[in-house]
């Protein structure tokens, strides 16, 4: 999850009103934000990306600002009619078919505030723009630039000069010579002709979603911002510069429009939303028994605005907050506003008797059996090494499901039998005294056609220098006996990991269900062990349970 | 310390009572014990005070080379007597003949201290006159004891001795250190208490305060113990438990639970996705239809019926819970889930591949979000704790959506549990669920690590037998 940096003294001043460490480190848990570090002069926090107006310390001020009620009720955004305007061309749309923007004027860039824009863009890009795929945002000196603005497509010899470059460089190059290019380069897929924004004397403005040019470069002291988002989405791009507007206006600029047309784009309007509430299904919900009043200043203390209506309640949602989808997003604004802490906890009355399912049942008594008969439990992973699962215990490997890009080594296939993992077991305790006497139960994985069937196994192993095929036999026998009445028999039979002459199917109801033997000298050499093993394995899956 | 002593102690005390002073294999042979345990119960006596331990040199004395050759042939002395007994008389000339030089002189003293021979003046030279009665002197004695190597000690003619070391090369002399055992006055004290065993024969009384040899009991595996005690608790809470596929479409890991089809959480990285797996009937067509148009309307794209039906390892156990809600349709339910979730991350003392997760969920037409509050500070008491906060959070499928954090004594600070919220109306009403669904959850290692004081999550799938066998069933 992103994080964010929060000067305490920066957000002091962002709040307005004077406000301690202690109490802004109290309430930052109850806007949703977790406390991940904690210096003397600032925290940094954890949000979650469906806030993307977090990204900076100027969101979490306004909604600090509002649980504090040192200001409550919706942030109003007021964006002033620009003289600004770019112009679609069609070309883009097999490419990158959407751009919008806005013009953010006479402010001031300190240093600070230099990084935190930069992180919401990174943020941005990241969450909402699936890592700039969906949505991609360039922001710009306003004064270096001409308009208006064309967005359009060129070929891949197009020169300028990249952003932290000092000479020319044709898009060919940036695609394959800069970090930005070879990361992003993949979301314009084969496309021979990439998105540019070209200014009104051809200057090359930026070449989304890789990377601006030098010509607009951000600084110090720089006053007035041109914003410009392209994507492959219009509502996501629309969402995006919503979050980048309210940010910037409580940076301190004055927001002003940028016309956009052709080709399906317009001009963004980023109006708030009105979404009717009923004061029943709050209380219902909560468990609580709220006025109109209560929850209209709980909702503005969430920075919304509300007003009642007889039994609704009419509120106003900003367009910078995506997350808010529908009524119930509504009521935990209501929630959080009122406060989590002021939540008692209540007991719901139940007349329902609970009870375990059937396979937990089997399965308790198989461990009871097997642990009364000196075993061990011993916990494995389903997802496995080919090393250990059939390399190590030469079985056949032809069968074997993998998942996709595994980011550890030790777990890249589904175990089809619990048994190497219970050798793997032994060949990690050989410092510990003998016997050695392990079982596990769980599930193990097999294909047929291409679904993925499972099924719980039962498998011991026993280790000491005078096991038998007898002993563990006597094992099998008293598992069955003893916790299902069930006999069971055993036929001469030759299997990978176990003895020739020593190994046997074990047959129950007529079914064969498993494998039991001494394990061949090979295997326990390729494990390294130095004791005679002996074991079995059953399928339980239709023997005990379903 | 025990007064009752070991059988061993038994037998050495006895047998020292008898023989004092004897070396380890001496006793060991006379107490019948093999020579460890000879070892282990002098080391617990001297413990005990009641032997000493003493380490001597024990020197022997044997023949040396010249030794040897007298010996066989006689002493310089005998070989002149034995000359005499042929010629009675001889002068020194002769005598020379039959003794060499070197030991010429040597001969005719020892053979007079002896009192073997006379010696008289004679007109060119001395003459030597052997007389009667020759017996054999103190110093062959000694030789032919001392064929045999001999303790020094055991020999009673200390001047036959000192006169024979004098000799060159007659005698030889080595040593050995040895330990020899004793009663102490305590151990020569030491009555040997005596039992009746139960057919009335004597026996020893042993020692019941000594150690005895270490035995493990088998046992369930302790983080299996902290499952079984979560299941426990649900169960004692009125719900039922349901199962469900490790293995399972992404239509109900995510589609179902409104989670785009281009959410991050759903790529490669995140999710482990099977190879060259699918499954031809993810759901019913009504609700894949449904789940279809509840993603175009809340998220604006085109949803893709492909994408659904790959499979993945479940990356928790809410696809179990909604796939049985909106197959049975339940108005009131309690249900759980408990077991192995999955998340594509690089192991580390905190994070792990695979682990367990249990979440349970209450289903009724007035329940609310005082009551998740409230179910939770239950099965937090029943664990054990006590103190019980909640903070807000998200999650895709739930809102409103909190976050508990429980107390921990041991580490004295508050640590984040289980997440909890009521499910979206995006997710239930696509998928037929009309009253409120209350649901809570998360990873049960976490709450082993805490219960064992491990600081590693991996040391629980570790099957350390030196951790098995140690650690406490009821810690």
């Amino acid at each position: 999850m992103p994080v964010v940096t929060l000067y305490f003294n920066r957000l002091q001043k962002l709040l307005g009103k004077k406000t301690s460490q202690k109490k802004i480190i109290s309430t930052i848990p109850f806007i949703g934000l977790d406390i991940e570090e904690q210096t003397k002069d600032h925290i940094s926090v954890e949000y979650s990306p469906n806030r993307p107006d977090y990204s900076t310390d100027y969101g979490i001020a306004s909604s600090l600002q509002g649980l504090l009620g040192i200001k409550t009720g919706m942030p109003k955004l007021k964006i002033k009619k620009g003289k600004y305007s770019i112009k679609v061309d069609p070309s883009v749309r097999k490419v990158r078919p959407f751009i919008t923007s806005v013009v953010a004027k006479n402010g001031k860039l300190a240093n600070e505030t230099i990084r935190q824009l930069i992180a919401m863009q990174e943020d941005l890009h990241n969450g909402i723009g699936r890592r700039r795929k969906k949505t991609s945002i360039g922001i710009h000196d306003l004064d270096k630039i001409k308009f208006p603005l064309t967005y359009t497509t060129v070929s891949k010899d197009h020169k300028f000069i990249p952003l932290t470059s000092s000479s020319e460089m044709s898009i060919s190059e940036i695609l394959q010579k800069t970090d930005v290019g070879t990361k992003y380069g993949n979301i314009l897929g084969n496309s021979q002709k990439v998105p540019i924004i070209l200014d009104s004397i051809g200057n090359t403005i930026s070449f989304p979603p890789i990377i601006n040019s030098n010509l607009t470069t951000v600084s110090k002291t720089t006053r007035n911002l041109l914003v410009e988002i392209t994507a492959v989405d219009k509502n996501a791009a629309e969402d995006t510069l919503a979050v980048v507007t309210h940010t910037l206006q409580n940076a301190g600029f004055s927001i002003f429009s940028t016309k956009i047309s052709g080709a399906n784009n317009s001009t963004p309007s980023l109006n708030s939303r009105r979404i009717i509430l009923e004061v029943d299904l709050v209380n219902k919900i909560l468990g609580l028994d709220l006025s109109s009043p209560t929850i209209i200043s709980s909702l503005r203390k969430s920075r919304l605005d509300a007003k009642s209506q007889g039994n609704k309640i009419i509120c106003t949602i900003p367009r910078y907050r995506t997350d808010i989808f529908g009524t119930m997003d509504l009521v935990e604004e209501v929630a959080l506003g009122f406060g989590i802490q002021n939540l008692e906890p209540t007991i719901p009355h139940s007349v329902s008797t609970g009870q375990k399912n059937k396979i937990t049942k089997a399965l308790d008594s198989v461990s009871a059996i097997m642990v009364g008969l000196g075993y061990f439990e011993a916990m494995n992973f389903g997802l496995v090494s080919k090393e250990v699962q059939y390399d190590l215990t030469k079985r056949n490997s032809s069968k074997m499901i993998s998942v996709d890009d595994s980011k550890s080594q030790g777990h890249t296939i589904l175990r089809d039998a619990i048994l190497p993992g219970l050798i793997d077991a032994l060949s990690r305790n050989i410092h510990e005294t003998y016997p050695q006497k392990l079982f596990e139960t769980g599930v193990v994985f097999s294909k047929v056609s291409n679904e993925i069937r499972e099924e719980i196994h039962l498998a011991c192993v026993c280790a000491y220098n005078s096991v038998s095929f007898s002993e563990v036999k006597s094992i099998l026998q008293s598992v069955f006996k003893t916790g299902f009445g069930l006999q069971c028999t055993t036929q001469m039979t030759s299997a990978p990991m176990f003895s020739e002459g020593r190994t046997a199917t074990i047959i129950i109801n007529n079914k064969t269900v498993g494998v039991i033997g001494e394990i061949s000298k090979e295997v326990i050499d390729s494990f390294k062990l130095r004791i005679p093993v002996g074991g079995f394995e059953v399928k339980l899956t239709g023997l005990i349970f379903d | 310390m025990s007064k009752v002593l070991h059988p061993i102690e038994h037998k050495i005390i006895k047998t020292l009572k008898e023989t004092p002073n004897i070396t380890h294999e001496d006793l060991a042979k006379n107490a019948q014990l093999t020579i460890d345990q000879v070892r282990r119960g002098i080391e617990w006596l001297k413990y005990k005070n009641l032997v000493e331990v003493h380490e001597s040199e024990v020197f022997f004395a044997s023949l040396g080379e010249n030794g040897k050759k007298a010996a066989e042939k006689g002493l310089p002395e005998r070989r002149l007597v034995n000359h005499l007994t042929k010629h009675k008389v001889c002068t020194f000339e002769d005598a020379r003949t039959v003794v060499l030089e070197e030991e010429f002189n040597a001969a005719i003293s020892n053979a007079r201290q002896n009192g073997w021979i006379e010696i008289t003046k004679g007109q060119t030279s001395n003459i030597i006159t052997l007389k009667d009665n020759i017996k054999n002197s103190s110093e062959e004695e000694l030789l032919s004891i001392l064929a045999n190597r001999t303790p020094v000690s055991e020999i009673k003619n200390k001047s036959a001795f000192e006169s024979l070391k004098k000799r060159p090369n007659f005698i030889l002399l080595d040593s050995i250190k040895t330990t020899v055992i004793n009663l102490t006055k305590q151990g020569l004290d030491t009555p040997i208490t005596q039992t009746k065993s139960f057919t009335g024969d004597a026996i020893l009384a042993i020692d019941v305060e000594a150690p005895a040899p270490e035995v493990f009991a088998a046992r369930s595996h302790p983080l299996q113990d902290v499952i079984n005690e979560v299941r426990e608790i649900f169960v004692s809470l009125g719900f039922t438990e349901i199962s469900g596929n490790l293995t399972q479409s992404s239509f109900w890991n995510f589609d179902a639970l409104f989670t785009p089809q281009d959410h991050p959480a759903r790529e490669m990285q995140d999710t482990f996705y099977l190879k060259n797996a699918s499954t031809n009937k993810v759901a019913t067509p009504n609700q894949i239809a449904k789940v279809s148009e509840s993603h175009k309307k809340g998220w604006h794209y085109n949803w893709k019926l492909e994408e659904a039906k790959r499979i993945v390892l479940r990356t928790h156990t809410t696809c179990v819970t909604i796939r049985h809600l909106a197959d049975n349709n339940p108005d009131e339910a309690r249900i759980f889930s408990v077991g192995r979730v999955f998340r594509n991350e690089k192991v580390s003392y905190k994070h792990l591949v695979e682990f367990n997760q249990v979440e349970g969920v209450v289903v009724g037409k007035n329940v609310t979000l005082r009551d998740l509050m409230g179910l939770q500070r239950e099965f937090y008491y029943k664990m054990g704790l006590k103190k019980v906060k909640f903070w807000p959070t998200f999650f895709p499928y739930t809102e409103p959506s909190l976050q508990s954090m429980v107390y921990n004594e041991k580490l004295d600070k508050w640590v984040e549990l289980f997440g909890m919220g009521i499910f979206r109306p995006e997710v239930t009403k696509s998928l037929g669920i009309k009253n409120p669904v209350l649901a809570w959850g998360g990873g049960i290692e976490r709450i082993a690590m805490l219960k064992f004081a491990l600081g590693d999550v991996r040391e629980l799938y570790n099957n350390n037998l030196g951790w098995l066998r140690s650690i406490p069933k009821c810690p």
